[in-house]
């Protein structure tokens, strides 16, 4: 008996043992996903806060660079300002131009122009390239060299201070280049609000239409189920064949429309709006779902028609799932590349065009990582802006359907 | 009176019409809606099996058994060849694949479990915010990730074995990626299975003195097998058709079967994403055909795990 009730003592701490075991494989498993999630997040601000500020936003990608010399008739003079410069700028009372060292959003070293005295000879240039006869030096440019006649040139490389000692020693120069900075998502972050706009459009009314018919229209027939798991298949089919079918359709369709020579934004749209088709459905559907039958026939009993019941009715009382659908696929759009990059291409773009290639912030990432050599701290930092914006949207939704299930009494 | 009922008529009749119209255009909005899937399948098709009966330009039309199952993917049209297989690319996406969801699968799963059943409610929360989180962050970004932190790990551990990988671009790198991503699908579904499992189920089980986990493991995951196993096959589609994310991790092999795990490698779809900014001709038009291959490897994958999951799923706890 002794025996027997030991046997079950050591059963039962063994099945302790085991349970413990498991409760502690289940804790462990769930924790990674939260250290997914966290070195994610550390991963992208640690890398990109560096270059995230307001130039980013504002400034073009491509650095445009520019070679002036003096106009006839201006020289030196004596351009004393009443003001102090930081440490660190360098100011020409010659010349009446402060320069200062600062790393550009590439990353580079580079000489910055800090200040410009309103009567600096560098206010009014003669362009030696193409384009406009007048240039000026303003704010914010990059100094990259200048050429003087019969003495070395001063580069940006070897600083801000030396190149201004260059210059006072001069009287003249003969060339200067200069350069705006570069680095900026400007044209990404335009190319993206441009997708936003033409996807919805294509893709809403079709969308919102199609979720209409089937639930307020269409009657269960086996054709209804069959349009309904068309619709559905299209969730499975993964992105890059939709791209593929973008290429293949939309880029000659919108070329033989439009004055596109290739991949554009309008043939990216429509292709957003296909992968975008079954989501918008989907959810407007179940939105249609939830308002109360009584409203139909209400309104209907009140000798309204059915377009009327449906428009005036049914439509407004499920705007905010319609609200959801639009937000969810904003979130699509922000965050889609391998489409994007058949449909509409890898060329990143500053002025953008609507029939012209450009690059998504997405794409935009995906073309500098496939760069050699890749630009990862750009990268993560318009990984930042993507983030969060994409948190953003989730919240967003979060809220939106927890007040809509609410109201009609519906738990979540 | 009879006027009234006259204006009465004509109006009805009027909103009869825009009522039919309005029918059909909604009509017509759901069969354009239903149709895209028809054209996305009849484009790939028919551009994809173009470039095994035209000659391209006078390179040849690509033989069709070598495209399957030969191992030499002569990208760019600086080799001026019809010699395009896909074969190895074919073994060591599946490869991936599986390896990628027999980590993320039992993570997911057990995620899911202790979402549902163990941890305490405020934890459960904030579990379930963070997979939400995971679900909706961009592939790309997860790339990146990849590209920054998961290659350099991989480096470093193939060093200290001694061996010289790619900058750490290698079939583990893209497995633990693609991992990654999938965890966040597999919970979220396997935990919508586990929570709807019938209460008297469980009762039973602890009335018959199981303890809490014995239930969990043994009663409860097995009745929400199938769920579970819905999220598997999900979850694998994920992974097949992910494209961006793994081709900044997958370090691009043109050649030759690999199952080193620390080897460079392509999948179906980095290898269409490959040189494609700067492609014209047979070396365009080929990435059609891998889409069919790639449609094709979904569907079979589906089908099987579909009718495993049928056997497997039907056996019902009771």
């Amino acid at each position: 008996m002794q025996s027997r009730e030991g046997w079950v003592m050591s059963m039962l701490s063994k099945r302790k043992i085991n349970d413990g075991i498991m409760t502690g494989i289940t804790y462990g498993s769930s924790f990674i996903s939260l250290v997914v999630l966290l070195s994610i997040i550390i991963y992208v601000f640690a890398n990109g806060i560096k270059l995230l500020n307001w130039d980013l936003v504002t400034h073009n990608f491509e650095a445009v660079s520019y070679i002036a010399d003096l106009k006839d008739g201006t020289g030196p003079g004596n351009f004393t300002v009443d003001r102090d410069f930081d440490e660190g700028i360098y100011y020409s009372e010659k010349w009446g131009v402060a320069l200062k060292d600062d790393t550009n959003l590439l990353g580079k070293n580079v000489v910055v122009v800090h200040y410009v005295h309103p009567d600096s000879p560098f206010k009014e240039l003669n362009n030696k390239g193409v384009g406009t006869v007048d240039l000026a030096l303003t704010l914010d440019y990059e100094v990259i060299r200048i050429a003087f006649v019969d003495s070395a040139s001063a580069l940006s490389v070897r600083g801000s201070e030396i190149m201004i000692a260059i210059l006072d020693a001069n009287d003249s120069f003969r060339e200067l280049e200069f350069s705006t900075t570069g680095g900026g998502i400007r044209g990404s972050i335009v190319t993206t609000l441009y997708l936003i706009f033409f996807t919805l459009v294509f893709a809403l009314p079709i969308g919102v239409g199609s979720a209409i018919y089937l639930n307020e229209y269409a009657k269960n027939t086996k054709f209804t189920r069959l349009i309904r798991s068309l619709i559905e298949t299209l969730t499975g089919v993964p992105s890059i064949i939709y791209g593929l079918m973008g290429l293949a359709i939309f880029v000659p369709l919108t070329i033989s429309l439009t004055s596109a020579t290739g991949g554009n934004i309008i043939s990216g749209s429509m292709t957003l709006a296909v992968i975008l088709m079954p989501i918008i459905i989907r959810t407007t559907e179940e939105s249609l779902k939830v308002v109360p039958d009584d409203y139909r026939y209400a309104s209907l009993s009140l000798g309204a028609s059915k377009t009327q019941t449906t428009f005036k009715v049914i439509l407004p009382n499920a705007f905010a799932g319609i609200l959801t659908a639009t937000l969810l696929a904003i979130g699509r759009i922000i965050g889609e590349s391998a489409a994007l990059v058949f449909a509409i291409g890898t060329a990143i773009k500053d002025q953008v065009s609507i029939t012209d290639k450009s690059t998504s912030l997405a794409v935009h990432i995906w073309a500098m990582m496939t760069d050699e050599p890749a630009n990862i701290e750009l990268s993560t930092t318009i990984a930042i802006i993507i983030l969060m914006m994409v948190l953003i949207l989730n919240f967003t939704i979060k809220i939106l359907s927890k007040r809509f299930m609410r109201r009609y009494g519906v738990k979540a | 009176m009879q006027h009234v009922t006259l204006i009465k008529k004509t109006k009805f009749q009027k909103n009869a019409v825009v009522d039919q119209f309005v029918k059909a255009l909604l009509f017509s909005f759901a069969l354009l809606a239903s149709s895209f899937i028809f054209i996305v399948a009849g484009v790939i098709l028919v551009k994809g099996v173009t470039p095994f009966f035209s000659d391209n330009n006078g390179l040849g039309s690509v033989n069709f058994f070598k495209f399957l199952t030969g191992n030499t993917w002569l990208i760019g049209e600086s080799f001026h060849s019809n010699l395009y297989s896909i074969g190895f690319i074919i073994v060591s996406t599946m490869f991936i694949a599986f390896l990628s969801l027999f980590l993320s699968f039992p993570i997911g799963v057990l995620t899911a479990l202790f979402i549902a059943k163990i941890a305490p409610k405020k934890l459960a929360e904030l579990l379930r915010t963070v997979i939400e989180i995971l679900a909706s962050i961009p592939s790309i970004i997860y790339g990146l990730f990849g590209a920054g932190i998961v290659l350099k790990i991989v480096y470093d551990l193939s060093a200290m074995f001694g061996y010289q990988s790619k900058g750490g671009n290698s079939i583990l790198s893209s497995v633990i990626v693609l991992a990654i991503m999938t965890i966040p699908t597999i919970a979220s579904i396997s935990e919508v299975a586990i929570r709807s499992v019938d209460k008297t189920l469980e009762h039973g089980s602890l009335a018959l003195g199981a303890s809490k986990m014995q239930t969990n493991f043994k009663v409860v995951l097995a009745a929400a097998k199938s769920g579970i196993f819905t999220s598997a096959i999900l979850g694998i589609g994920r992974v097949l058709g992910e494209a961006t994310a793994v081709s900044l991790v997958a370090g691009g092999r043109r050649s030759g079967y690999s199952f080193n795990i620390l080897d460079t490698t392509s999948t179906l779809t980095t290898i269409m994403l490959e040189g494609m900014k700067e492609t014209t001709g047979l070396d365009y038009d080929i990435r059609f055909s891998v889409g069919i291959i790639l449609m094709v490897v979904i569907l079979l994958t589906n089908l099987i795990l579909n009718a495993v999951k049928r056997r497997v799923g039907n056996v019902n706890v009771k």
